[in-house]
């Protein structure tokens, strides 16, 4: 039985940095890649499902990005994944979650995935939108914000917990297989010691083109896209100012603003 | 009189049968003792090998040395060291004593019919050996006044890791043990007497023994008085081979259980000596490219020597008085650490054959196996390893534990946390690479960059001195003094990478390397003389343990630099500052490094009046940050180390300031006065600090104590 992690590897703001030319993005030197906070989570979930299990489980780290994506699917392997796969082509430059679920879709099935696990969302893009487009994309059912999970290999159905707002939860039986996006706390990630990375290295890391998964350039990318990127700013500061004195010298001074807003 | 005649008569009186009995007996001790010896061997051979081997008579000599000066027994308990070396001493004597009649009677005459022990040889022979049984007894007297009236913290065998009532929670065994021992020595030394006496009592009448009865004064003594009380030769030659029989089995049990029992550390102390590493904890050992996993799991990862270090420890509680951890309450004590693993290495290597890898394992909670609190209340201060006198080394045998728990993410969430950030950016702080150098831009002049330009100096900044928001003024006062004494310096910029020594010594030696071979990479790519540094953590490393990964560099902390300046007049003193100072060593200055003497110059230099605390240079007691303790957060409700050792400082009598020369000490320090109540009686002072206000005349940001 094969449990396929989706992972991403994100990017994090480093101190002053710049936007691009194009106004789509910020400038690649200022940001700092790691594997996203929510992939430590899943990855660690299906890590402990594996090793309760007494049947072999076999775990799959998978994730559409390029080259130095390598770096943090080493990570993964180091914390005891069995293989990772990186999908990329520069046709899927642009993608949107609705296409990369789409091609996570496609590895899930061609590796014949029991479960798939992702995060709930990503820190940089925050869509939280590719596990439940790849559960479309295959025709699954899903469950979002898994904050706690029983499942054993194989089985038909999962109960799991789901954390809503308001402090609520919410315990769902779900049939398998199926996709599961998990929530930051529902265990405690295990640590990657530099060493494990490192010897982490020596293991193969897969890569996937699009001709292996039956897809094409029509099928991913930009083109395919359902929303693109228009423009990506730092707003302004919102100002703010206490208005003191007496309820009269208030009111005067609020209504100076006012006028002054109208333009008048 | 034929001095031939002025002799003992070994077996006087005795019959052959008797003498057979005797010899079987004592063949019957060597080779029980030879047996466990054997033992001993085999268990230290089931360890890994250690570089430690090799340049043996250098290591024989310099043993010698430390044994028959007692250096490292006298220090911090002259008496007991004193006292032990009358013992020591007083053993030694008797067992030479011992060995010159078998090499006679057994040996040299039977074989060669040579004799020598008779006449003057004879007689001061039988002096020496009352001299050296008088010191034996007395010694013995001591340690057990010791044991029993003077209720030393240190000779408690309660365990800080367990809690009462758990097993072996207080040692009881070794307690007994220690009595079993002393009472046994004690007995042979006085029924030697006894004896002596007896004989003298018994041949009264042959002037060959009783005209030269002084010769043995203390036997004399006795001998009259057993007279007087109305003993007769008849009363003693009866009483005799009751007396010699109970001496002698004494003797012989003695040495037999000799490698079963404490005695033992008469040869594993002197082993552990001998094969001491000066560089211990100062430098940690690589792990080599073969091997698969990281660190200590079981008892059969540690190297013979290791295991050799764990028999010679003689619970003498040095270690347990000096440590930071167990001062404060945490669940560590260096001698429990060492004692458990003892106990647990003799319950699975001792046998013939090994038990299963599960039961060899050292991590845990059974009654000798080690807790993870207990390694991660280690400071790595070496306060343990610089006091041993028997060349313990528990620092590197705790950071080889803790590699284990690194690899297995058996650690504190925050500090994951931390090997995570420092992995990802570089520094401990989180900050972006960029912002390394973000100090430097409230100087009035440019700093170079050591990697587009040869500069004299690269200052090796540190990441406590780089980013925390208090260091950074230190930093920012020790640039303006290397550039107001020309010193042609320049800096690594954002090239420049936490240094890697508390990493390392948590046990993370992965990112170690990482961070190591990173640095050394930069440096070498830089054109430059020597390296400077505030941070003696960073000192450390580049000194001792940079060279291990092909990176040599010349590294000085910034006190020998900066009394170098004062000195050669680079720097002037325009004023002198009389405050009463009190100097806290660094642990990677002090104890590391051997640094004690430039901090203290440069403070008589200044002209502050400078009152040490009773812990000062080799003791002094780490403020709590060291080995990775800086990034994980103190107990609750247990007093910190910082906090212990201002106390020790507000104790002397009209201080002003508290001198620190290491940027986590200020951190640390700066916390504790506020937190024990010390604000607005002391201040805590970078040197630095110091040396700009006298340097500076009139300086804005000079730092005038409160008091």
């Amino acid at each position: 039985m094969k449990i396929m992690v989706a992972v991403k590897q994100v990017a994090a703001l480093d101190e002053d940095f710049k936007i691009r030319d194009d106004g789509l993005d910020v400038e690649e030197d200022f940001l700092l890649y790691d594997l996203n906070e929510w992939d430590d989570f899943s990855l660690e979930e299906a890590m402990k499902i594996k090793e309760s299990s007494d049947s072999p489980v076999e775990v799959v780290v998978v994730s559409v990005g390029p080259d130095r994506v390598d770096e943090s699917l080493r990570k993964c392997l180091a914390k005891g994944a069995d293989r990772a796969i990186r999908v990329w082509d520069d046709a899927m430059e642009g993608s949107d979650s609705i296409t990369v679920g789409r091609i996570l879709a496609a590895v899930a099935k061609k590796e014949d995935a029991g479960m798939v696990f992702a995060g709930v969302q990503s820190s940089d893009d925050a869509n939280a939108s590719t596990g439940i487009s790849t559960a479309a994309h295959l025709d699954w059912p899903h469950a979002a914000v898994v904050a706690g999970l029983t499942y054993s290999p194989g089985s038909a159905k999962a109960v799991l917990s789901r954390e809503l707002e308001g402090g609520l939860q919410q315990n769902v039986e779900i049939a398998c297989p199926s996709v599961l996006t998990i929530q930051l706390g529902i265990n405690k990630p295990r640590y990657a010691s530099l060493r494990g990375i490192k010897q982490a290295a020596a293991k193969p890391i897969e890569s996937l083109a699009l001709s292996d998964l039956g897809l094409t350039a029509a099928d991913v990318g930009a083109g395919r896209a359902l929303s693109r990127v228009r423009r990506m700013y730092v707003p302004a500061k919102g100002r703010a100012e206490m208005i003191e004195g007496t309820p009269a010298a208030q009111v005067a001074k609020l209504v100076e603003i006012i006028k002054e807003f109208r333009g008048a | 009189m034929d001095p031939r005649d002025i002799t003992r008569i070994l077996f006087e009186d005795f019959r052959p049968q008797t003498i057979y009995l005797f010899y079987a007996v004592g063949y019957a001790a060597i080779a029980v003792f030879l047996y466990g010896t054997y033992t001993q061997i085999r268990k230290y051979r089931r360890g890994k090998p250690d570089a430690a081997w090799g340049e043996l008579w250098a290591r024989f000599l310099d043993m010698a040395k430390t044994m028959f000066t007692h250096r490292t027994l006298k220090r911090r308990d002259p008496a007991a060291g004193r006292m032990h070396s009358v013992i020591f001493f007083g053993f030694v004597l008797l067992f030479i004593g011992t060995s010159t009649i078998t090499l006679e009677y057994d040996i040299l005459a039977p074989l060669l019919g040579v004799r020598f022990w008779y006449g003057d040889f004879y007689l001061l022979f039988s002096l020496v050996m009352d001299v050296a049984g008088v010191g034996l007894i007395v010694g013995l007297i001591y340690m057990m006044y010791r044991r029993k009236w003077l209720k030393l913290p240190k000779l408690n065998y309660a365990r800080p890791d367990r809690k009462p009532g758990d097993p072996d929670y207080d040692r009881t065994f070794y307690r007994r043990e220690d009595w079993a021992f002393l009472w046994t020595l004690i007995l042979i030394g006085i029924t030697g007497f006894v004896l002596e006496a007896v004989r003298l009592v018994w041949l009264a009448d042959r002037p060959a023994v009783w005209d030269f009865r002084w010769w043995s004064p203390v036997g004399a003594v006795l001998a009259h008085i057993m007279q007087v009380a109305g003993l007769t030769a008849e009363g003693a030659g009866a009483l005799r081979p009751a007396l010699w029989w109970f001496h002698g089995i004494l003797a012989l049990t003695f040495i037999a259980f000799i490698p079963f029992t404490k005695v033992k550390h008469i040869f594993t102390a002197a082993a552990s000596l001998m094969f001491r590493n000066p560089m211990a904890g100062r430098v940690l050992p690589r792990i080599p490219e073969e091997q698969e996993s990281a660190g200590f799991k079981t008892i059969t990862d540690f190297t013979w020597k290791q295991l050799l270090n764990l028999d010679a420890c003689t619970k003498c509680g040095r270690c347990h008085e000096a440590c930071p951890a167990n001062a404060i309450g945490a669940p560590l004590s260096p001698r429990d650490v060492i004692l458990s693993l003892r106990e647990f290495a003799n319950k699975t290597l001792n046998a013939s054959e090994l038990p299963s890898e599960a039961e060899l394992d050292v991590h845990g909670k059974g009654p000798d196996q080690i807790l993870q609190e207990t390694l991660w209340s280690c400071r790595t201060c070496l306060a343990c390893v610089e006091i041993c006198p028997v060349a313990v080394e528990h620092v590197p045998i705790i950071v080889q534990m803790r590699r284990k728990l690194v690899e297995e993410g058996e650690m504190e969430p925050i500090l994951q946390k931390t090997l995570q950030t420092i992995h990802k950016s570089g520094n401990s702080f989180g900050e972006s690479k960029r912002k390394r150098a973000a100090w430097t831009k409230a100087l009035p002049f440019q700093i170079k960059d050591a990697r587009k330009e040869p500069v004299d100096i690269v200052w090796f900044v540190g990441d406590y001195a780089s980013f925390d928001p208090r260091n950074q003024k230190v930093t920012q006062a020790f640039a303006r003094l290397m550039n107001k004494a020309g010193v042609d310096f320049g800096l690594l910029f954002e090239a420049e990478m936490n240094a890697g020594n508390d990493v390392r010594r948590v046990g993370e030696e992965g990112l170690y390397e990482v961070l190591a071979t990173s640095n050394i990479n930069t440096l070498k790519a830089c054109e430059f003389k020597s390296i400077v540094t505030t941070d003696p953590h960073s000192f450390n490393t580049i000194r001792n343990e940079y060279r291990h990964f092909d990176g040599d560099f010349e590294i000085q902390h910034y006190t020998t630099l900066v009394k170098k300046l004062i000195e050669d007049g680079r720097l002037k003193i325009k004023k002198k500052v009389n405050y009463r100072v009190t100097f806290h060593d660094p642990c990677h200055l002090g104890r590391y490094n051997k640094g004690y003497d430039a901090p203290r110059d440069i403070l008589n230099l200044l002209g502050c009046e400078l009152v040490e605390m009773a812990r000062n240079r080799d003791n002094s007691f780490c403020c709590g940050a060291g080995g990775g303790r800086i990034w994980i957060p103190d107990t609750p409700g247990l007093e910190k180390p910082s906090q212990n050792r201002m106390r020790e400082a507000g104790a002397i009598e009209g201080l002003q300031v508290f001198v620190v020369s290491c940027p986590k000490d200020l951190t640390m320090f700066e916390d504790a006065l506020k937190t024990s109540g010390f604000e607005g009686k002391f201040v805590v002072r970078e040197l630095i600090e110091l040396i700009n206000e006298c340097v500076e005349d009139g300086d804005p940001e000079a730092c005038a104590p409160a008091a």
